[in-house]
């Protein structure tokens, strides 16, 4: 007992005061710190992609529709700002993700024999997976994003989908595409069921991790909390189907 | 039987009325200069409400503090399944309570026995331990503006109990297991869990140390000190089947009793009316209900004694409401040993029910109707939630089916005013010593003697006793502890090296059924010498065929239950011998030779006003009786009549 | 009424902290469904007893379900099947005939095992040490009613201080996180008005301990609630992360 608790002594706390950035390392060093970014950076992903749906459901609209609004959204300048922005966001939620799930990891050194929850009823259709509940696979269902964004990268940054012609030759010479009819060869190729299952898997992420985020930001309140978690899942299947009806609509209807 | 020995106890109590003897006690008490308190070293064994309070405030005044406790942490000592209450005398409710009517109350409910300058003194601080409690942070109840909530307990007139749903003693050691963690966290206590007293070190005929054994590594371990507090309970699982803790012991206490300190009262146990009935032959423990439920609950067994209906299917005129008629002025709130009489009465005559006919029906049935399920519910809704979950059975539909068990023990080492026992240096506080309760303990009083005697008598009588001795200093080098702990290491070694057959547990079984049967709830003088020789045939029993599994250098459960069965074995002797002497009946010590026509307990006060203090002189030798002489100057001597 | 049951146990044995463990069978017979689990094992023991062999370690004490000395991961649920509920309290009752029963002790890197069922939760008392408490020494309260504390704060604090220590929120988490534990104890003092003052320091300094002793972090599984025999909200958790921002964010301690 002694011995023990000599070992794990913090330092006195007069002493983590001084420094005037001591605390925000404090901070981000801590567990409840670290949540706290997931949580922020969880949200604003989340706002992202609210904005990004809106601007992709242009497609059915049509390809004028589509074209302006790509052409308009690449001609702002602050765009790289925004998108370097983004990828710091999605960096931070990611990197933070390792980190917490091996820490995690760490403090269950053994694993049971057998575990089974005891939480009765899970809260909606999300709740109920192969996997168990899907606050339980976090890690895993954040990995199989991660797999998408990639492959969308691919698709759609980096132009490196070979099924894909992202040029077209005028007889001003070859000249890109419009994005139109590059979302439409995306969605109609090999990737779109990656998207699809990218996008369900989204809607099971979001559906824990929309309301996780109020919880770690310590915004809860026993008025709202109930809404909170009800809007989650209401959100994470507007984002799901939204997004996934994209590839579906690609591959059969198009 | 010998006659008592001539040796005067000094209780040291002060002169001076009543309510001034404890001022005045202070007001002549040495003090111990700030630098010097640095300097001491007080050993503080048990962690509960006497134990944790005592500590914590040992170490706010600047002592160096050690404090030990056999469970993983100190906030686990059994303090915490206390339900009810905790009384005190803030008379909120303006229903006429005060010290004065407080300390009547625990006087008369004590059946004359206590000791009347103590218990003023509890009464008087019992205000500022709720104060104290409080401002921790304790949650207690409160009403809708914000102040604190009392209700009426144990037949109490007055409203006066404090509580914190049904979890008060838990809230209560928070409280106090928070205070001494700032300590440990401060640097001023020094906190050894699993660690088991096993023997007190005495120098010049003075306590200085304790001899423990770490339960982790087996490993015996010695520690020196200029005081020791002894704060390790009751010794209720003499019985086997109590409502303490399965860890709970006389061990240390037992100990202390054979290096000097007197042992008062041990037949004064307390057994408590509403607690879940035993099911069979392998129940461990028995659970307590909160008394606060015959309050609205109404006890009866059914008048034909072969009645096998379920309670709920006999119909009002088939049911004997025998407490309602025997005592029509105080019906189901009559205080405890007489609720628990009563019920005895009615089994032994063949009206118990359920499957062992050792029960009684407790019924909610007529307080549902009158205040609705949702106000019995949001009173005692965990309590049925737990009867429920044990029994298996709803007692929103079936009446519940209870009996009395082993609760508490008034008895314990004998202190003076000073809490100080027969030894100079070893104090003994709560449930541990004898002073407060007399024969019969009222509900809610218990944490009032714990946090009282540590929070504001020890820290003050112990200061004063550092003030005015001026002790050497020691080591743990000193011979006494290497004998000491020799004597605790042959101790385990014998019961390790018998390697005979029986298991610890057959043999503690078998030892409360012999308490249970013969110095229970009723005694008699023919059953009490025929319990004496079965406890010394059982004794020697455990000594020839007691099989202790594994080593002693390591965590071993059953090693630790051995030892404190073999404290029981030679305790339960004392207990009935004492209860063999106290030829009269008074509070939850009941001769049956000693009982009125109408089967009422009569006190015999011109030959038994005294406490019996024993002194140790060898195992299966006849200790010597001493004697205090009680007197009741504020509280005339009477007849309890709850009729 | 009174059924028996025949059950196999799968049970972790372990002679030692250092030493490797192994899960060990045993069959019972005759077990009636009246008794509690920790009398089951007790039977068990006496089993083992005569037979000459190391009975099983496992904690317990009160058997009444509020010292939190009992534990035990029953078929993988912290404190077995039924929520509320200590592992003293399960009854046998809870079990069919022919069942087997798999006992594992808490498995935690903060929570070694010492023995057999038998872990060391001593962490829990360094993070209370740490802040866990008021500071108000002895005789230096106020008058019990000088703070007025509204009802429903109060029933808050209480929900928060029926915690019992047990660790079943440490088992029962996939990440082995103290999250409840700590945030029960900081939601009771700081939304009580005597534990404002220190609320700051409090927070911060226990959650320090608390990743110090290598608990894991909370992703807001719930599993700790549902497997709490005090039923101890989540909402705590909520609570102490907002006590902590704000007091890393605006106090200036």
């Amino acid at each position: 007992m002694v011995t023990k608790s000599a070992e794990k002594q913090q330092p006195s706390p007069s002493a983590s005061g001084k420094s005037a950035t001591k605390w925000i390392m404090t901070l981000l060093s801590s567990s409840l710190g670290q949540k706290f970014v997931m949580g922020i950076t969880g949200l604003l992903l989340c706002g992202f992609l609210v904005v990004h749906l809106a601007g992709n459901l242009l497609v059915y609209v049509g390809a004028d529709a589509y074209n302006t609004y790509a052409h308009d959204l690449h001609s702002m300048l602050l765009l790289p700002v925004a998108e370097v922005g983004l990828f710091l966001l999605l960096f931070a939620h990611i990197a933070l993700a390792f980190k917490l799930t091996s820490d995690n990891r760490k403090a269950r050194h053994i694993s049971y024999h057998e575990k089974q929850s005891k939480i009765e009823e899970p809260p909606s259709f999300f709740g109920k997976t192969p996997m168990g509940r899907t606050s339980s696979w976090m890690f895993l269902s954040g990995s199989i994003i991660l797999i998408f964004l990639i492959v969308h990268m691919i698709d759609m940054k980096l132009h490196l989908n070979p099924a894909v012609t992202y040029t077209v030759e005028t007889p001003e010479g070859v000249i890109e595409a419009d994005p139109y009819s590059i979302i439409v060869q995306v969605l109609g190729s090999w990737s779109a069921a990656v998207y699809i299952i990218g996008t369900i898997i989204l809607g099971f992420h979001l559906s824990h991790g929309f309301w996780s985020a109020f919880q770690s930001l310590g915004l809860n309140h026993p008025k709202y909390t109930p809404w909170i978690r009800k809007f989650a899942i209401l959100f994470a299947a507007v984002i799901a189907i939204g997004f996934a009806s994209l590839p579906i609509w690609g591959l059969f209807i198009h | 039987m010998a006659e008592a020995a001539t040796t005067v106890l000094n209780s040291r109590v002060p002169e001076g009325p009543m309510a001034e003897k404890w001022d005045r006690c202070k007001k002549e008490m040495k003090l111990v200069n700030p630098a010097n308190k640095r300097k001491k070293k007080i050993i503080v064994v048990g962690t509960g409400l006497a134990g944790a309070s005592a500590a914590a405030s040992l170490a706010e005044l600047g002592y160096q503090v050690q404090s030990f406790c056999f469970q993983d942490s100190p906030r686990r000592a059994h303090s915490i399944a206390a339900q009810g209450g905790i009384n005190a005398a803030k008379n909120y409710p303006n229903d006429g309570d005060s010290v004065w009517r407080l300390f009547y109350d625990t006087v008369k409910g004590g059946d004359f026995r206590s000791r009347e300058a103590n218990v003023h003194r509890l009464a008087q601080v019992s205000n500022n331990i709720i104060d104290q409690c409080a401002a921790q942070g304790v949650p207690f109840a409160r009403d809708y503006g914000g102040t604190l909530a009392n209700r009426s307990f144990g037949g109490a007139q007055v409203s006066r109990t404090f509580y914190a749903r049904g979890q008060t003693g838990q809230q209560l050691l928070l409280g106090a297991y928070s205070a001494l963690m700032r300590q440990v966290g401060a640097g001023r206590i020094q906190l050894f869990p699993r660690r088991e007293m096993l023997d007190l070190v005495k120098i010049d005929g003075v306590a200085r140390g304790i001899i423990v054994r770490n339960l982790i590594t087996g490993e015996f371990e010695k520690y020196s000190a200029d005081c020791v507090l002894l704060c390790t309970g009751g010794y209720g699982n003499a019985f086997y089947l109590s409502t303490n803790a399965k860890g709970s012991n006389v061990t240390a206490a037992w100990r202390c009793h054979k290096r000097g300190a007197f042992f008062a009262n041990p037949c004064y146990t307390q057994i408590h009316p509403t607690c879940i009935p035993v099911s069979g032959d392998y129940q461990s423990k028995l659970t307590l209900m909160s008394e606060s439920l015959r309050n609205d609950g109404r006890v009866w067994v059914p008048q034909s004694p072969d009645d096998n209906r379920r309670g709920n299917e006999i119909p009002d005129s088939e049911r004997d409401y025998y407490l309602e008629r025997r005592y029509p002025a105080f019906g189901n709130l009559v205080p405890r040993d007489v609720a628990s009489r009563a019920a005895k009465e009615r089994c032994d005559a063949g009206y118990g029910v359920g499957s062992s006919g050792q029960a009684v029906f407790l019924d909610f049935r007529d307080a549902i109707a009158r205040d609705g399920r949702h106000a019995i519910e949001a009173k005692y809704g965990n309590l049925f939630h737990m009867y429920h979950k044990i029994t298996g059975e709803d007692p929103y539909q079936v009446p519940m089916r209870i009996y009395p068990a082993v609760h508490y023990t008034m008895g314990g080492l004998w202190v003076d005013y000073h809490l100080q026992s027969t030894i100079p240096g070893l104090f003994v506080l709560g449930e541990a010593n004898f002073s407060d309760h007399g024969a019969n303990r009222l509900g809610a009083s218990a944490l009032m003697q714990g946090l009282a005697d540590g929070y504001f008598v020890a820290p003050y009588t112990t200061g004063h006793y550092l003030g005015s001795q001026n002790l050497p200093s020691v080591s743990t080098d000193d011979e006494a502890f290497a004998e000491a702990m020799a004597n605790a290491q042959d101790r385990n070694a014998k019961i390790l090296g018998v390697q005979g057959t029986r298991s610890s547990d057959s043999i503690h079984r078998e030892l409360g059924h012999i308490l249970w049967d013969y110095c229970g709830m009723s005694r008699e003088r023919q059953g009490l010498e025929t319990a004496m020789g079965k406890i010394r045939d059982l004794r020697d029993e455990f000594w020839s065929s007691i099989k202790v599994i594994g080593q002693g250098e390591q965590l071993n459960q059953n090693l630790e239950h051995a030892g404190r069965l073999a404290d029981f074995l030679e305790f339960g002797e004392l207990m009935v011998r004492d209860a063999l002497v106290r030829e009269e009946s008074c509070g939850g010590h009941f001769r049956e030779e000693h009982q009125s026509p109408e089967n009422e307990a009569m006190r015999d006060d011109e030959n038994f006003c005294h406490v019996t203090a024993w002194e140790f002189t060898g195992v299966g030798n006849e200790p010597v009786e001493h004697r205090e002489q009680l007197e009741f100057v504020e509280v005339p001597l009477a007849t309890r009549s709850y009729k | 009424m009174s059924e028996t049951l025949d059950l196999t146990l799968r049970v972790w044995r372990q002679p030692g902290a250092d030493v490797a463990g192994k899960y060990v069978e045993y069959k019972l017979t005759g077990i009636s469904t009246h008794m509690s689990f920790l009398e089951m094992l007790d039977v068990l023991n006496e089993q083992l007893h005569a037979q000459g062999d190391e009975m099983i370690a496992f904690d317990h004490d009160c058997r009444e379900g509020i010292c939190g000395m009992c534990s035990l991961m029953i078929n993988g649920q912290a404190h077995g099947p039924d929520t509320g509920t200590t592992t003293c309290q399960l009854h046998m009752r809870r079990f069919k005939n022919g069942d087997t029963i798999v006992v594992e002790p808490w498995r935690a890197q903060a929570f070694p095992v010492i023995r057999d069922l038998v872990v060391d939760r001593s962490a829990f008392d360094r993070i209370i040490e740490k802040g866990g408490f008021i500071s108000v020494s002895t005789g230096n309260a106020p008058e019990a009613n000088a703070i007025p504390v509204p009802a429903p704060v109060q029933e808050t604090a209480m929900d928060a201080a029926a915690c019992i220590g047990c660790g079943a929120c440490v088992a029962a988490c996939k990440n082995a996180s103290a999250m409840l534990f700590v945030s029960a104890k900081v939601s009771h003092l700081s939304t009580l008005p005597q534990g404002k003052p220190e609320r700051s320091s409090r927070v911060q300094n226990m959650v320090a301990q608390m990743d110090l002793e290598g608990f894991g972090n909370c992703t807001n599984t719930e599993e700790c609630s549902a497997a709490c025999p005090a039923e101890i909200s989540i909402s705590n958790i909520a609570r102490m992360n907002r006590e902590y921002m704000r007091a890393k964010l605006c106090s200036k301690e």
